[in-house]
């Protein structure tokens, strides 16, 4: 088993109907690192990202998690092995308090007595300590996105799938983000892979990118080597210029 | 015992006609506003009163009724709409789906209370007895009905293809961001839907009371029915929910036939639950 | 957040009400309407609250409380009937019948991920179709009533929990309460709880988050299924026969509208809107039966319940608890209570 890779998505493919949505894709996240996994407008990066997580089933390829082929897992498995993951639209809690919101994450490892020292940690880490008490359904963007990582994180993750966690946010509010991730990669030593739009955000955080169009891999490389890759510019970036 | 069960049979799939025009109305609202409202059966029930009520006043055979009935039940669900649906489409699903539970206990005890839970049936109709099949009897009134319902099936499906407001209503469904950003104003799209929707339940109303009475807890019935048959055809199939409403109507009829009509609603029962079981989310459509 | 300490000043305003509820029954003995009005209220409430953990708590609209009274009730009237056991016994064995059939039908209904409309249609049929069964199955049930055995006094009245007063019924009832109130406080502040909150609002977000939302579910329909049967076997020995129109929709509605407008995941609310609510229904029963004989005043009671139920929906969808909780709080601030 090689104990540098962190997830092994090989040959992945997800139909809906006669479409493909994600056709034969393969990569590799290694321990550690920031992974992002970039694409235009309906690319399959969300519908990959579904199918790591569990909330649908491939209909071919495999994926391996830490060694262990995780394909046909239920989701909630998946997360006691480690894996935990945001939603590009936030899929917050809105009649529950912060802190209960992130309690429930903490269950995953916590027991009863204590679950409650998790959830202070994580909410001081994502800094939340002063909407801890607070209905979800009356925050704003920004710190709803801080309550979807603080549940992700309190569920003690290894491997922390981020779906858009940018989208919506302003400069500043961007840029305290990234520097949270930063921080959670490096000193929880957490892996984390980003599905993202915001080009700022990608070449900002990621030490390795992978390029998804229509549904297939064109392209995989290092911010430097995507930014002077020609397929992707004509694929992506390209169309981006265009369009404005 | 097999002519029985043809005869059955028949019944079945001409009764089946009628639910899976029930069950469009539900499927319309269901697929474009994935709004689900617990009192269309109720409306159906409804239907039918007004047709029993405009019948006997006006001296009209039921299947004519609709012609007022329709516009009253159209009016009727732009009301609901405006006064209950609008209102609960952001919140949470228990919440939504309770109040249109509301809806039907009101629309019940509305019947209990104006007709006292008594059956009405009409009795005038022109379109009397029955005709014969390669030897099997077929009541010429639940024959009419049956063709009537299918053009109306047919007649929805064609405008929600080809007409802007059916693209309207397709283009809400599919993406609600999207078409509202496509000028698409979807409360008005909406509600249209839901009040068409409700609608067709006017023409069923008055199609079922060609050859049956009414009473306030048929709603129940009804709503349940054609539930069945769009768990049955999933969303977005015209020949599907044709089929649904023909296997519901037969496995009704013969289930009154052969065993105890008490137990009208096992057979139905016995047919969702597996195909709940059997048909995981997916199959139930787009969703 | 802690789990609130059992006697914190709220909890002793219940014991206070819990007080009130122990000696009532002493002024009222002679009065039996008021003691079987509130016993039903009591009834209501047992039913409202073990529903608010399906319902209020996991969000799922479950239409199918009469099915489980139902199977209690003809399960211990059957056992009392057939092998003389007294429904002491025989309620634990048909509210264990009532949660094995919940279980059974749960598994592959969570299984296969039946959720929303669906489950809520599948629960409201399964009353229609326990009617069915147990109106066509004559060893057990039939159209006609069949009475359980009677004892005016002594032993054997206990033996059999049939009084010709409804003091006990109303003890039984309480206990009940109490003991649903407890478990639906336990659960609350555990992780079942949280676990079942959150996934009411959404199942996928609480999936990825390590809850496995089919157990949790499946969890609070045995708890809900096996109150629910209890209660069932209580509801017999009450009326004193058996028939199937025990599973009754109306009573299921009820027990849902009751959830609702008390407030869902609210521990006292079903208790507050069954207060407010069967009363309301009793009198109107006892006031307008003069003035409207027959089946509509059925229907008058079911169209202000209907009313209310929609009103909440649109404009209070949390329900009218946290209205008596702020409308406490001014009261504690007005007396100068901190």
């Amino acid at each position: 088993m090689d104990t540098t890779s962190m997830l092994q998505v090989s040959n992945l493919t997800v139909q809906f109907g006669s479409l493909k949505a994600v056709n034969n894709v393969s990569f590799e996240i290694q321990r550690g690192e920031i992974f992002a996994l970039i694409g235009p407008n309906g690319a399959g990066k969300t519908t990959a990202f579904n199918a790591i997580s569990g909330l649908l089933f491939p209909q071919a390829g495999q994926i391996v998690f830490k060694g262990t082929d995780i394909t046909k897992l239920m989701p909630h498995k998946r997360c006691k092995l480690g894996m935990a993951r945001t939603f590009q639209v936030v899929r917050a809690f809105n009649y529950m308090t912060v802190e209960d919101v992130v309690r429930v994450g903490a269950y995953n490892r916590q027991g009863e007595d204590t679950v409650a020292a998790k959830v202070d940690q994580m909410i001081e880490l994502c800094g939340l300590g002063e909407v801890r008490q607070r209905v979800c359904g009356d925050l704003g963007l920004a710190t709803l996105r801080r309550v979807e990582l603080a549940r992700a994180l309190a569920t003690e993750p290894e491997l922390l799938l981020l779906d858009e966690s940018g989208a919506g946010l302003n400069t500043a509010e961007l840029a305290s983000f990234m520097d949270l991730l930063r921080k959670i990669n490096r000193e929880q030593n957490i892996t984390l892979c980003i599905v993202e739009h915001l080009m700022q955000m990608v070449m900002g955080l990621s030490q390795r990118i992978v390029v998804l169009d229509s549904g297939e891999v064109i392209a995989t490389g290092t911010p430097h080597e995507i930014s002077n890759n020609q397929k992707v510019i004509e694929a992506y970036l390209g169309k981006r210029v265009t369009q404005c | 015992m097999t002519e029985t069960a043809i005869q059955g049979i028949i019944t079945g799939v001409l009764m089946g006609m009628i639910y899976a025009l029930i069950a469009l109305g539900i499927s319309i609202i269901f697929g474009v506003m994935n709004v689900v409202n617990f009192a269309h059966g109720d409306f159906v029930m409804f239907s039918m009163y007004l047709s029993y009520v405009l019948g006997t006043a006006l001296v009209w055979d039921a299947v004519q009724t609709p012609l007022l009935t329709f516009p009253i039940l159209l009016i009727f669900g732009l009301i609901v709409y405006y006064l209950i649906i609008d209102r609960t489409l952001r919140q949470l699903y228990v919440v939504q789906l309770a109040a249109t539970v509301g809806l039907q206990i009101m629309m019940r005890a509305a019947a209990l209370v104006i007709w006292r839970g008594q059956p009405r049936a009409l009795q005038y109709s022109f379109i009397q007895g029955n005709f014969e099949i390669f030897g099997f009897q077929v009541l010429t009134s639940r024959f009419v009905a049956a063709v009537i319902s299918l053009i109306f099936i047919a007649a929805v499906a064609y405008f929600m293809n080809k007409t802007w407001a059916g693209a309207a209503m397709r283009a809400a469904s599919d993406d609600l961001d999207a078409a509202t950003l496509m000028g698409v104003n979807y409360h008005r799209t909406y509600a249209l839907t839901f009040a068409l929707g409700s609608a067709l339940t006017a023409i069923a109303g008055g199609l079922l009371m060609s050859f049956q009475q009414t009473d306030p807890v048929g709603g129940i019935r009804f709503g349940f029915l054609s539930w069945c048959v769009l768990a049955l055809a999933g969303l977005g199939s015209i020949p599907g929910l044709i089929a649904a409403g023909a296997i519901v109507g037969v496995a009704e009829s013969l289930q009154v036939t052969f065993f105890n009509p008490q137990g009208r609603l096992l057979a139905v029962y016995a047919i969702f639950i597996l195909v709940l079981w059997l048909k995981p989310r997916g199959l139930f459509g787009r969703k | 957040m802690k789990r609130p300490k059992l006697l914190n000043s709220k909890n002793i305003a219940i014991l206070v009400v819990l007080a009130i509820a122990i000696v009532l029954p002493l002024f009222l003995r002679t009065n039996q309407y008021v003691l079987f009005l509130a016993t039903t209220v009591l009834l209501y409430a047992v039913l409202a609250s073990a529903w608010n953990i399906i319902g209020g708590m996991a969000g799922q609209l479950d239409l199918g409380a009469a099915a489980y009274v139902g199977l209690g009730a003809f399960t211990t009237g059957t056992l009392l009937i057939r092998f003389n056991l007294t429904p002491w016994v025989g309620m634990f064995i048909g509210a264990l019948l009532a949660m094995g059939i919940a279980t059974l039908i749960g598994i592959p209904l969570f299984g296969f991920k039946v959720k929303e409309v669906w489950y809520a249609l599948s629960s409201s049929a399964l009353v229609e179709v326990f009617r069915a069964i147990f109106m066509m199955w004559n060893k057990v049930g039939g159209p006609t009533e069949r009475y359980l055995p009677f004892s005016a006094e002594g032993p054997r009245s206990w033996y059999l929990m049939r009084f010709n007063t409804y003091v006990p019924y109303f003890y039984i009832m309480l206990a009940l309460l109490v003991v649903v109130f407890i478990i639906n406080h336990r659960i609350r502040y555990s992780k079942l709880g949280y676990s079942l909150l959150a996934l009411g609002e959404d199942e996928d977000a609480v999936e990825v988050l390590g809850v496995d939302s089919r157990l949790c579910k499946l969890k609070a329909l045995m708890i809900y299924s096996f109150v629910a049967g209890l209660v069932g076997g209580v509801y017999g020995c009450i009326y004193g026969y058996l028939h199937p129109s025990f599973f009754s929709t109306d009573m299921s509605l009820e027990v849902v509208i009751l959830g609702i407008v008390g407030g869902m995941g609210v521990t006292y609310g079903p208790l507050l809107a069954a207060i407010f609510l069967v009363s309301f229904r009793e009198y109107l029963r006892a006031s307008l039966s003069g003035m409207f004989p027959g089946k509509g005043l059925e229907g008058l009671y079911l169209m202000v319940y209907a009313l209310i139920l929609i009103v909440v929906a649109l404009f209070q969808p949390r329900g009218i608890a946290p209205l008596i909780k702020r409308g406490f709080l001014k009261l504690k601030s007005f007396v100068g209570v901190k």
